[in-house]
């Protein structure tokens, strides 16, 4: 046991798929999906073998190269978190049309109970809704095992396979049990024959949605092969998916007597009807344990034959992750008594910015512009990223954060109400990941909006990747048709205080649309040295073509 | 140990404390101790000065469930007064605490020292650490993790070796005078309860 690789969860399904044969691995980084990314990226750098690892610009990017791998014959994966899946959703939609050629996973964290997320939805939903099979393991081990089983399904089936994990598995970290390494794959680009199905005008798309319908009964089929009726005694049952499944497998350890309980084990979706309703003749009674949305809930509930009991009825809490003791609730098993707890008002402790870092001094200077403009209560658009973080008070520097890209486009549409100053707050790479078809549209609809960039050099809140718009971002912003003059480069240090308040200022009160870049490197990054070797072969170059 | 039962330990922090690698140690030795070890941890936003905790779980028999229960966690280790205040309630009546007494106080509104202090005092299981103290008589400025870890050892199944073992291993790579000194804080951390207590 002690010689095994240990392992996150999200790093299993990582090691998976290098060991799989991927010929790479493409993701937009994303709590808690990030670290699959950087796992498998690790290893094919050992490798040294001519695969690739790819930040994309955003996750639609991530899925579209992944496809292109895919028709190119080789297996991929995908990474991403639950929110991320919305950016590629068109892309995920209609691959289910075109199907693969070589394996390919997506790899999709959702995160109930939102640690860092902004919604908790489920990506269950969005497999269903594109007619594709979803893999949900439910231990470390289940993650790297399931992984290869996406990667066989997706070439049987000729269609994406999505493995969906949620935080708590993403982030335990357990021992693994490692197959044989396979070499990458080969089958070769997708055959002229199929070409059409590749080529999703109406014609063939509506073929291809009949022949992604006539799948589902294999979908189903071998979906079944992972999921399980366990009989037992008793008319009261539990249907189990996920973490459900895990923590009550580790309950019934505990307590015996459930596991004489009749159950269904869900490791795999779509869920053929046949064992739903096995499983609902032996029952009249069910808890469903299952993570985020009542997927599995509602169908049961939908069969009327047994009583359902789980998220819409109260007997789990609508909203939020699960946990061993909201299981033993509903299960009515007794909790022990533990220890008193402190007589004494814990105050939370709220994640800040580092020391330093370069996003305060932005604010800071934009929050006195706006007050020498006579707006100290101008409402500002803000967006994801660290820099997220000024909404909190006492900062309160932003006051909307919708969308990875939002900023932009909601300060435009409220200047296309009347509303000025119109300010967005955004990061470089979340520019990068969907600023730019936004700030396209702030250049062409030409009103007063200031959008400022916070460029850090890299994806700070997720551990500091490169930004894909490294360097890049004031020629972007020219190339989007922002007059030259109403584009400023700013350094977000105390000493520039005085004149970053006065660019700032001069942004605020341009009549049409202007654009500030604050830019200093994360604190954490510098630590860390991440952009170092970059740099100092930018510097190389930049000697030797005498451009300094 | 208790056989048939499932043990946790809950660690917990401020970001940057190196909560995480704690509980990675912890999830190493046990392994190697031949037990069945499980370990979660939640982070993210919170790496960013928050709240950080994470738990590891270990029985003599496979585990599926990453997280322990209020009330049933048999060690709290914290590397930080309020931040193991916050998680008393996580252990069983019987658990044990080992608490760093050096206060993380760069936040809104953090309570008197003294009434922290006394707070954990009153809890029965209870050892307090100045570790700010001892890193400074051990001249190693980031002792108080291994000085807390030497402390949870006395209630945990794994022995010396395994501890040394981990230990080195951990900071191998950061050369031998790292390592030494780690391990030195280990000790003093070890010497500090005298008596292996098991829970
Ligand atoms: S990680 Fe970087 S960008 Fe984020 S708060 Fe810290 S210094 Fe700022």
């Amino acid at each position: 046991m002690a010689d095994s690789t240990l392992a996150l969860g999200v790093e299993a399904v990582g090691c998976a798929a290098f060991d799989a044969g991927i010929k790479g691995a493409f993701g937009y980084p994303g709590t808690p999906s990030t670290e699959g990314f950087e796992f498998v990226e690790a290893l094919i750098h050992q490798a040294g073998d001519g695969r690739a690892a790819q930040w994309a610009a955003n996750e639609k990017v991530a899925y579209d190269l992944g496809m292109g791998m895919s028709y190119a014959g080789h297996r991929t994966l995908v990474t991403m978190k639950h929110v991320g899946l919305n950016v590629a959703l068109d892309a995920y939609a209609n691959s289910a049309l075109t199907g693969v050629r070589g394996g390919l996973v997506l790899l999709v964290a959702d995160d109930p109970g939102m640690h860092s997320s902004q919604n908790e939805q489920d990506s269950r939903r969005l497999a269903e809704f594109a007619w594709l099979p979803c893999l949900e393991p439910s231990t470390v081990q289940e993650c790297y095992d399931l992984t290869f089983r996406a990667f066989e399904l997706s070439e049987t089936l000729q269609v994406p396979v999505m493995l969906r994990i949620v935080t708590r598995l993403a982030h335990c970290r357990a021992a693994l049990v490692r197959r044989e390494t396979l070499a990458p794959t080969g089958l070769g680009v997708a055959p002229k024959a199929s070409i059409q199905d590749w080529v999703l005008i109406p014609a063939n798309a509506r073929r291809r949605y009949v022949d992604l319908l006539a799948k589902q009964p294999r979908l189903k089929a071998e979906a079944a092969t992972l999921n399980h009726l366990v009989p037992g005694t008793g008319r009261r049952g539990v249907a189990l998916a996920g973490m459900g499944r895990a923590y009550f497998g580790q309950l019934a350890l505990e307590h015996p007597a459930l596991a004489a309980l009749p159950r269904l084990e869900i490791a795999a979706y779509p869920v053929d009807p046949a064992l739903e309703q096995a499983f609902l003749a032996q029952v009249d009674e069910v808890v469903v344990f299952e993570e985020d949305y009542p997927v599995i809930e509602e169908r049961l509930g939908l069969r009327g034959t047994a009583k359902v009991h789980g998220r819409l009825d109260g007997a789990l809490p609508r909203t939020g992750e699960l946990s061993p003791r909201l299981l033993k609730d509903a299960l009515g098993l007794k909790l022990p008594d533990g220890k008193a707890a402190a007589r004494l008002d814990l105050p939370i402790r709220a994640p800040r910015f580092c020391d330093g870092c370069g996003h305060v001094d932005a604010y800071e200077a934009m929050q006195e512009a706006l007050a020498k403009v006579g707006a100290p209560e101008a409402r500002v658009f803000g967006d994801i990223g660290c820099y997220t973080l000024a909404a909190q008070e006492p900062m309160a520097a932003i006051h909307a954060v919708v969308e990875m890209g939002a900023s932009i486009s909601m300060a435009v549409g409220a200047a296309l109400a009347g509303e000025t100053p119109s300010v967005a707050v955004i990061g470089d790479s979340t520019f990068g990941h969907s600023g730019l078809p936004a700030l396209l549209t702030a250049a062409d609809a030409g009103v007063n909006v200031t959008v400022v960039i916070l460029d850090n050099r890299v994806v700070g809140m997720t551990g500091q990747q490169p930004s894909q718009a490294l360097d890049q971002v004031e020629r972007m912003v020219l190339g989007m048709g922002i007059p030259e003059a109403q584009v400023q480069v700013l350094l977000p240090v105390p000493k520039q205080h005085e004149a970053n308040v006065a660019a700032m200022e001069a942004a605020l009160r341009h009549p049409g649309p202007s654009v500030v870049v604050f830019r200093r490197e994360c604190i954490q990054s510098i630590r860390r040295g991440v952009l170092k070797d970059h740099d100092r072969q930018e510097r190389e170059r930049c000697v030797s073509e005498a451009c300094s | 140990m208790n056989a048939s039962r499932i043990h946790g330990i809950v660690l917990s922090g401020v970001g940057g404390q190196g909560v995480l690698s704690l509980a990675q140690i912890l999830l190493e030795a046990l392994r190697r101790s031949g037990l069945h070890a499980l370990q979660s941890e939640i982070h993210g936003m919170s790496q960013r000065g928050g709240s950080v905790h994470a738990q590891v779980c270990y029985a003599e028999g496979p585990l599926s469930s990453p997280i322990i229960d209020e009330g049933c966690a048999d060690l709290l280790i914290a590397l930080e007064p309020l931040e193991a205040l916050r998680y008393v309630s996580m252990l069983r009546v019987s658990g044990a605490l080992v608490v760093s007494e050096e206060p993380q106080t760069d936040m809104e509104g953090y309570p008197p020292l003294d009434d922290i202090y006394a707070a954990l005092k009153a809890v029965p299981g209870a050892h307090l650490v100045d570790t700010e103290d001892l890193a400074r008589r051990l001249n190693h400025r980031q002792a108080g993790g291994m000085v807390l870890l030497g402390m949870a050892s006395r209630f945990l199944p794994v022995n010396d070796g395994i501890w040394r073992e981990v230990i080195t291993q951990r900071f191998e790579s950061k050369g031998a005078r790292v390592t030494e000194k780690n391990l030195e804080a280990f000790e003093a951390g070890r010497g500090l309860i005298k008596e292996p207590v098991g829970v």
